[in-house]
């Protein structure tokens, strides 16, 4: 499933995959502006059919945040 | 939602695509009281879809009253031909958005009023600026009301305060040339206020319109990009089998088909209304249906659930040619270029066939179930007209009359004694109020006979109908058949008392062939003669449709002198005698 996600990363920042981990963040990634941000969490809804809550699409700092907040939904992430 | 409807899909696309390669070129502004990142993105991507170079300026946030009242701004800076300018209903409201009955029902009649009159204020300092033509949003409706059921209860309500908000922006803008309103209050009906307002969005934001109803926002607003730029489709282009009707007429017969009030048979006819109703705005049909012409032909003229009649199709090809060549005897027929027409076919491959073949041709992809075939009709932006002219009113009368001379031009022998048959009158008139929307719809949109192809704005052609330097008019064709409405535009300009130039010279596709041009040139040369002029220069700017005019300049007497065409006013000029001019 990180896959999936980091896929989805990439498209929306317009990076390779290969650069993401679970370490990367606003300030690594220059492209991850607020508003990339939520095109990002909308992405990410609309993929794995989720729906964040205002405390999580406030508390995303880096990818691992969003591994979270996934799994916390019963999204499978290794 | 599938993913290519998302705004990511617009924002990647936007970063990849080249637009530099299209001569096609429009600069849009927007400008709004919210947030609306993503919008350029995807308008440009909309743009290259369309083969359109678009140029974008955003506005800053909320920065709009700024924009339009400093004649500095860099909106103006950025002369923009369209500028979008979007509000929303929390921004105007503001806390009386959640308290509107903290005022009297006077006090909220006078608010309304202030706002309406703060925004007229803005669009009179935006049109004395500016020639941007202004496309100014109204209010969606929220269905939340601080009095619940009460609501329609009230007087003056919140509710009626939008309403009476919008209906007077729609009055004022009647008044001002170029100025338009995008309807935001259908868009919310069109896609549900709770999808298209999300509460996340806008908490984080500011975001009004949800991230993802930005590409549903920016494919309304391509209509106004298509009909500024005259790209609007003119014909729609049916099969028949599977199409209009379910079932196919040659196998199931004229009682087997599905068309009349049960399912799915009702599919067929709300589709045939829905495209009938369409020929309200001017668009005409057409049939392109492999059958046996008689079979297909009864069902047309007699099938009690037929919504569309033999005189509703202005061309009708009905035979065993493949459809690219139809689509082409078409396109010659109704005298249009091939990328003025939508396809509709059931048929997969006959699709495939048409778009890889003639791309010019708008050919939508229907699914195998019927009942989805009128909203991909009504989503079509493609058919957008800024206003309805006369012309468009009547274009179903006066195609169908054009049926009723090809079968009369067949009969007669030659062309000159066909021409001397019609009956045809030439009348000059000014370029005025009642004038100049054909004027310019004709401007923009003809292709073929038109020497320069110079597509001027509304806008120019009002001041060069108020400029003594200038001679601009239009010419109304009628014939035994009957009346062709404005179909002829030139404009003239004095350059000094020796020389005028002739700048534009155009005929609609429809009066073609008829010579009727020369009755327009006589005048010209007439008015030329009064004022002493020795010489009327002029060019042909070769575009890839505009042959049909090619040898128009030769063929009357001009001849070339140093790059352009001349016609020397001592010469005399013989206008035909079938045509009767008349002066208005």
């Amino acid at each position: 499933m990180s896959e999936k996600l980091y896929q989805i990363i990439s498209k929306v920042m317009g990076i390779p995959a290969l650069e993401i981990n679970d370490e990367s963040s606003q300030e690594d990634i220059e492209s991850w502006t607020s508003f990339k941000g939520y095109v990002l969490l909308d992405e990410l809804e609309t993929n794995f059919n989720v729906k964040f809550s205002i405390d999580e699409a406030m508390n995303v700092k880096n990818v691992g945040d969003i591994k979270r907040h996934l799994q916390n939904h019963g999204v499978q992430i290794s | 939602m599938e993913s290519k409807e998302l705004l990511s899909h617009y924002i990647l696309e936007s970063e990849k695509i080249n637009l530099e390669k299209f001569e096609r070129k429009i600069k849009i502004a927007m400008i709004s009281s919210f947030t609306i990142n993503g919008l350029a993105e995807t308008l440009k991507v909309k743009c290259f879809e369309n083969k359109i170079r678009c140029i974008t300026f955003e506005g800053g946030y909320n920065q709009y009253n700024q924009e339009i009242l400093d004649e500095n701004s860099n909106l103006y800076k950025f002369s923009p031909e369209i500028t979008f300018l979007i509000f929303d209903v929390r921004s105007i409201f503001g806390e009386l958005f959640y308290s509107p009955y903290s005022l009297s029902e006077q006090e909220r009649k006078n608010f309304v009023n202030k706002k309406n009159s703060e925004i007229t204020s803005l669009i009179k300092k935006f049109r004395e600026t500016s020639t941007s033509k202004l496309v100014i949003s109204n209010l969606g409706m929220p269905h939340y009301s601080p009095h619940g059921i009460a609501e329609t209860k009230t007087r003056y309500s919140f509710h009626d305060m939008i309403m009476d908000f919008n209906q007077k922006l729609k009055e004022t803008i009647l008044d001002f040339e170029s100025v338009y309103i995008f309807d935001i209050f259908c868009f919310m009906i069109k896609h549900g206020e709770t999808n298209v307002f999300n509460f996340q969005n806008y908490l984080f934001g500011d975001i009004k319109i949800a991230i993802n109803y930005i590409p549903k926002l920016a494919h309304e607003l391509m209509s106004f990009v298509i009909s500024t730029l005259g790209l609007t489709k003119k014909c729609i282009v049916l099969d028949l089998d599977n199409t209009l009707w379910g079932g196919i007429v040659g196998e199931d017969g004229f009682d087997g088909i599905r068309l009349g009030p049960q399912p799915p048979g009702n599919a067929y006819v709300e589709f045939q209304k829905t495209i009938k109703a369409l020929t309200q705005r001017g668009i005409i049909l057409a049939i392109n249906s492999k059958n046996n012409f008689d079979d297909a032909m009864k069902i047309i003229q007699e099938h009690p659930h037929m919504i569309l009649k033999d005189n509703d199709f202005a061309c009708i090809k009905i035979n065993w040619n493949d459809k690219v060549s139809n689509m082409k005897e078409i396109a010659n027929e109704l005298n249009l270029g091939l990328d003025s027409f939508v396809f509709f076919d059931d048929d997969p491959v006959n699709r495939e066939l048409v778009r890889k073949t003639i791309p010019d041709v708008t050919t939508p992809e229907l699914p195998d179930d019927p009942s989805k075939y009128v909203e991909i009709l009504q989503s079509l932006n493609e058919f957008s007209v800024f206003q309805i002219t006369n012309e468009d009113l009547n274009r179903k009368k006066m195609y169908s009359q054009q049926r009723n001379r090809q079968v009369s031009e067949v009969s007669s022998t030659n062309l000159g004694e066909f021409l001397k048959t019609l009956d045809l009158h030439v009348s000059i008139k000014k370029s005025n109020s009642f004038t100049i929307p054909r004027i310019s719809q004709l401007i923009l949109k003809t292709n073929q006979f038109n020497l320069s192809t110079k597509r001027y704005q509304e806008d120019d052609i009002r001041k060069f109908s108020d400029d003594d330097q200038v001679l601009i008019g239009c010419a109304q064709v009628k014939d035994k058949f009957g009346d062709n409405g404005i179909t002829g535009v030139f404009i003239v300009k004095k350059l000094n008392s020796d020389e005028w130039f002739l700048d534009t010279f155009l005929l609609s596709c429809r009066v073609m062939g008829r010579e009727v041009e020369k009755a327009i040139l006589n005048y010209i040369i007439n008015e030329a003669k009064k004022n002493g002029i020795r010489k009327i220069k002029s060019q042909y700017i070769v575009t890839k449709k505009n042959k049909p005019v090619e040898n128009f300049l030769p063929d009357c007497g001009f001849v070339q002198e140093n790059g352009f065409w001349v016609f020397d006013l001592t010469k005399t000029f013989h206008v035909p005698e079938f045509l009767t001019t008349n002066i208005e």
